[in-house]
């Protein structure tokens, strides 16, 4: 199983405050904020762990049938190496391995139940709705859209 | 208050982050805040703070976990206001 997410960094700026009081609180663990606040670029901190929890929700989800809204109890861990950025989450006893890319109009992660899966993972980003099409049709493992792109998973 | 209260002051919160359609036209106890509004997941933060200014209540992480549906949101606002 694997699971993916995208953020339109563009649509994310206008749609939500993450400056706004208690946002923080509610999304992130003390160890991610710690990293947000003291981050060159904080925007984009946001976005990387909210992206990761996202995808390994997708698959622990799908995997446990347990569907419910608790960010903070997905923790992130990252690792940083130039654009891209490998790390995990841990959700209840599970963890989930993830790779963030960041661009500059948007962010996407990919995320797979183990490390070695992470390379097999082929990504198709379209712009959207632009080319809209019946991307259903095309199987992927996980579709992820947000703002101007669509994100399949194979 | 009643649930029709409660309601009522959720759906100006809801409104704010869903976009326009049909479910939202007939936004009742049972819409899906994801599913069926299309609200996104990273908006859902948003509806639980506005509703923790609006009705002078603190929502802690356990009960937001659940707060994915409007009766779910009912339940938990008025657990919390009558715990005031």
């Amino acid at each position: 199983m694997i699971g993916n997410d995208l953020v339109d960094l563009t649509l994310a700026k206008t749609e939500s405050n993450w400056r706004r009081k208690g946002y923080l609180n509610k999304i992130f663990t003390i160890a991610e904020q710690e990293i947000i606040l003291s981050a060159a670029k904080p925007d984009e901190m946001v976005w990387t762990f909210w992206s990761m929890k996202e995808a390994a929700y997708k698959i622990h989800n799908r995997k446990t049938g347990v569907r419910n809204f608790a960010p903070t109890k997905l923790a992130c861990w990252v690792e940083f190496a130039g654009n891209n950025i490998t790390g995990f989450v841990r959700i209840d006893e599970v963890i989930y391995f993830t790779e963030t890319s960041i661009f500059s109009d948007y962010i996407h992660t990919i995320a797979g139940c183990c490390f070695e899966q992470l390379p097999e993972i082929k990504t198709s980003i379209y712009e959207w709705p632009n080319n809209e099409f019946d991307y259903k049709k095309l199987g992927a493992g996980c579709v992820s859209h947000h703002g101007r792109f669509l994100a399949l998973v194979y | 208050m009643t649930n029709e209260e409660i309601i009522n002051k959720l759906k100006p919160i809801i409104v704010t982050y869903a976009p326009a359609s049909e479910s939202l036209d007939n936004l009742n106890e049972n819409s899906d805040f994801i599913k069926d509004l299309n609200i996104n997941s990273a908006n859902l933060v948003d509806i639980v703070l506005d509703v923790e200014e609006e009705f002078g209540i603190t929502i802690d992480n356990e009960s937001m976990e659940k707060m994915l549906t409007v009766k779910a949101s009912i339940d938990v606002i008025s657990a919390k206001l009558q715990a005031k």
